[in-house]
């Protein structure tokens, strides 16, 4: 009976702060929802900002995001499909697999901080793309490198023995084999990578902010070395300025944006995953 | 020489052999580039004197003279704050998950937290900048919000998700064999837990919770909102002093500093030690996590 | 299978491949560099101050209503990035609100950095309004020295109520942390030991003033506002308040001017657009932004 009462006691304890921890998320999402809600309309969608961002919309930041997690993907999906597809078809050493995987895992500790520092030495300074959204797509794409090809990866590794072994068996070379079957098969992981890197480009704020983007004046890019201007750093600076009342509710209205374009995309990640992950494994 | 591929000849005409080769070596090139221009670029700071730009407090760019001390003391208390923070929440959040809840609720529970972890930190520094800080100043009667302890606990709530989902697929990777002997045996399904599967599942929340805290680590825009901007080590571990940490100082003055002289290789140095840092806990973490799937 | 497909290791086929692998990294390269060598600039990007910010974005805005095919682009960042992207050639117009030290002329001696006034402004000691109501209105320089150098920790030695200072500092590079610490220690890198927190923009210090009820700042005079109040400084036996008025009259102590930095002498549209935020729009535009319009020159 006590054994039984303190189990329910501890038990308890873990429930109540699991529950605790949950409501801080909720919480979390409330504030943003609560806050942003009110300054969601039609227009603030659709119309440019004026006056430091204090007043009108979002229409240009939220292109400029759009534009931004877009070029970092369709630089970085084809890299990091072709990489993922030359360790798993064509590399045979276990030892340079490793060093593979090495390589990628550090990337991806790398923090988005230094990825726009050197990034911007790199591709703005030698490669003269100055302060520009390529600048800032080239940099995201490596930063969403790791995710992409993780994804891509881990698919592949997924797939069941006995469909290379058929492959093999009729012969086909790598490449055959890797169109004709670990592709067909593992195509869910190419688009949830692809899905994760746009949330993460998304999401990013350090790796742009003295890179890509600019506060006022921009619009839709004309050339490769227009700078745009991005929910991201639109929300850094009118969270600056936190005392103004109108610039916070603009604030909190594009962080709600920009929530939910990284919500949807993580969750349809997720319905992408689980649905086909489940079929290629039957 | 290339022993190490595939042995098919055939490759070698293949288009695509070549292209994937070409791909898989412009992701070699750009992390070669990217470890060298961080370690040739703070050289000039390293020649310097290690210990001395490690442990010194004093950042003066207009004199020349740099210290990371206050950043890498800053980093160390923010990265600790949150971890003690989000630990007990994120724990409990996975083994509720993982062991208490129906399959189904579990998959609510988990695709919910993978969400939540992919929240960007702006949006996070814009609560912290716009209430946290105030509630935290109001709460504690301090004179103002902008704390090392304000940065902590954002940080903390930043980086639950992450840890509560890494480490509920850490338990929940432990064989259903070790809950059903030690149901068996006549233990509640608490204590089966306790006794059969978090010693197993161990080595992978904690591979979790060093994962996290390279995230929390790194994180830049959340922190610099709140943390004070203030380069001191404050006397006698007072949380309650704003501070300064290592992202938080290279976005500040990256801008200002860019491309050239020793302001710009100090920065880059302070950079090395970041990404030491945080390699440091993701190479563990990672380490932990695959041996505990192995 | 086509048996020649199998064997026969075809070096036309590698040539080609080679090749295409040579152009696809060319491609790559010349998109960084075919379109930064462009004749004409089209767009002009303009970084720096943010006091300066707001002149910058409204003269934009009007500039490029009258030239349509031209765009200028406005960003932040404080007086030493913006001096820094000149210099650099990563902007072509910095905004200051300082002057260029010696250090950045060295720095970037070769390509002769020159300065354009757009406007002129005072920087104030902002104080949170609580305090000013309480009855701090003016400060002396040695009591503000004392305050920032951690001597004086409580407002009421300077005959305020009982409550310790937040002092509030600013980014080292901050163009009017430079004027404000010159007229304060003489010393444009003064170090302020009493400091208690760091902030960046305008925008920032302002809302962090605001927000507590015993701050104490410096903040360019054109943001003050009904949290945000200045102190009458003391110049000569009198104490004179930032205003508008006693900016234009020079009355006030700590007046800057507001520059726009070129990589030489500007030409061609650059020269357009400073011309035009220094002519008769531009009076309209500075003084719209709560500063000093300085004619001529």
């Amino acid at each position: 009976m006590n054994r039984k009462m303190r189990d329910n006691i501890l038990r308890g304890i873990i429930y109540l702060t699991a529950f605790a921890g949950m409501f801080m998320m909720v919480a979390v999402l409330w504030e943003v929802i609560q806050r942003g809600w009110p300054a969601l309309s039609l227009e603030f969608l659709l119309q440019p900002s004026s006056n430091f961002g204090a007043e009108g919309g979002l229409l240009y930041q939220t292109l400029g995001t759009i534009i931004l997690m877009a070029g970092a993907v369709l630089i970085g999906f084809p890299v990091a499909l072709g990489s993922a597809l030359f360790q798993t078809e064509y590399v045979r050493s276990e030892q340079v697999k490793t060093f593979f995987r090495a390589i990628i895992f550090s990337l991806n500790a790398v923090p988005t901080i230094l990825f726009g520092l050197a990034g911007y030495l790199f591709f703005g300074v030698y490669l003269a793309t100055g302060v520009s959204w390529l600048t800032g797509a080239l940099i995201l794409a490596i930063m969403i490198l790791p995710t992409i090809q993780a994804s891509i990866q881990s698919a592949i590794e997924c797939l069941p023995e006995k469909y290379r072994e058929v492959g093999m068996a009729l012969g086909l070379t790598p490449w055959a084999l890797a169109r004709r079957v670990v592709l067909p098969q593992c195509w869910y992981g190419a688009v949830t990578g692809a899905l994760l890197g746009l949330a993460r480009a998304a999401g990013e704020t350090a790796a742009i902010m003295f890179t890509a983007a600019a506060f006022s004046g921009a619009t839709w890019p004309r050339s490769f070395a227009d700078p745009v201007p991005t929910l991201q750093t639109h929300i850094l600076v009118l969270a600056q300025d936190s005392a103004d009342a109108v610039s916070q509710t603009n604030a909190w209205g594009a962080a709600l944006v920009l929530l939910m374009i990284v919500f949807i995309l993580i969750l349809t990640s997720l319905v992408v995953r689980s649905r086909f992950s489940m079929e290629a494994q039957r | 020489m290339f022993s190490f591929l595939v042995p098919d000849r055939r490759c070698h005409a293949d288009p695509m052999f070549w292209i994937t080769v070409f791909f898989a070596g412009l992701v070699l090139l750009v992390a070669i580039i990217f470890f060298s221009y961080l370690i040739f670029e703070s050289m000039p700071i390293w020649e310097q004197g290690v210990w001395a730009f490690l442990t010194s407090v004093e950042w003066e760019p207009a004199e020349d003279i740099y210290g990371a001390g206050a950043m890498i003391y800053g980093s160390f208390i923010v990265t600790t704050l949150a971890l003690l923070f989000a630990l007990p929440f994120a724990l409990c959040g996975a083994v509720t998950a993982s062991e208490f809840l129906s399959p189904r609720t579990r998959l609510v529970f988990k695709g919910a937290m993978e969400i939540m972890a992919g929240a960007p930190g702006v949006v996070y520094g814009l609560l912290g900048a716009a209430l946290l800080s105030l509630w935290i100043k109001d709460f504690f009667g301090l004179i103002d919000g902008a704390t090392l302890f304000t940065a902590g606990i954002l940080l903390g709530i930043m980086i639950l998700p992450t840890i509560m989902t890494l480490a509920e697929d850490a338990i929940h990777s432990v064989p259903g064999e070790y809950r059903d002997t030690a149901l068996s045996l006549g233990l509640t399904p608490l204590q089966a837990f306790l006794k059969a599967v978090a010693p197993r599942a161990l080595p992978g929340v904690i591979g979790a919770v060093l994962l996290g805290l390279g995230r929390a680590l790194g994180e830049t825009i959340a922190v610099m909102l709140v943390i004070g901007g203030l380069d001191i080590v404050p006397s006698g571990f007072d949380l309650f002093s704003p501070g300064q940490n290592i992202p938080s100082k290279l976005g500040r003055e990256a801008a200002e500093a860019i491309g050239s002289g020793l302001h710009w290789n100090a920065l880059l140095a302070l950079g090395a030690v970041l990404f030491f840092g945080t390699m440091l806990l993701t190479g563990a973490g990672s380490w932990l996590l695959r041996r505990n799937k192995v | 299978m086509n048996k020649k497909q199998v064997n026969g290791f075809n070096w036309i086929k590698m040539m080609n491949r080679v090749l295409f692998l040579a152009f696809f990294c060319l491609g790559f390269w010349s998109v960084g560099i075919g379109f930064s060598s462009a004749d004409e600039i089209k767009t002009v990007r303009v970084v720096g101050s943010t006091t300066v910010a707001p002149i910058a974005a409204r003269a934009a805005e009007a500039f490029s209503k009258k030239h349509p095919g031209i765009r200028i682009v406005v960003n932040g960042g404080g007086s030493g990035v913006g001096i820094n992207a000149v210099g650099r050639g990563l902007a072509e117009i910095g905004m200051a609100s300082r002057q260029v030290t010696d250090k950045e002329k060295k720095n970037f001696a070769s390509v002769h950095l020159t300065d354009h006034i757009v406007g002129r402004d005072g920087v104030a000691c902002a104080i949170s309004s609580e305090i000013f109501n309480a009855g701090v209105t003016q400060l002396t320089r040695e009591q503000i020295a004392d305050i920032y150098s951690g001597k004086i920790k409580s407002w009421k030695a300077v005959g305020g109520p009982d409550r310790p200072i937040l002092v509030i500092d600013k980014e080292k590079h901050r163009g009017t942390r430079h004027v404000f610490m010159e007229y304060v220690f003489n010393d444009v890198n003064a170090r302020a030991k009493g400091a208690k927190l760091i902030t960046g923009s305008n925008n920032e210090e302002r809302s962090k003033i605001a927000q507590s009820d015993s701050a104490v700042g410096m903040l360019s005079a054109a943001w003050l506002n009904a949290d945000v109040e200045g102190v009458a400084l003391k110049k000569g036996d009198t104490f004179i308040a930032p205003t508008v008025e006693n900016i234009q009259s020079g009355m006030y102590p700590v007046i800057r001017d507001l520059l726009f930095i070129t990589a030489g002498e500007p030409k061609g549209i650059l020269k357009d657009f400073i011309d035009f935020v220094r002519g008769e729009e531009g009076r309209s535009i500075v003084t719209e932004s709560g500063y000093v319009f300085v004619p001529g020159s």
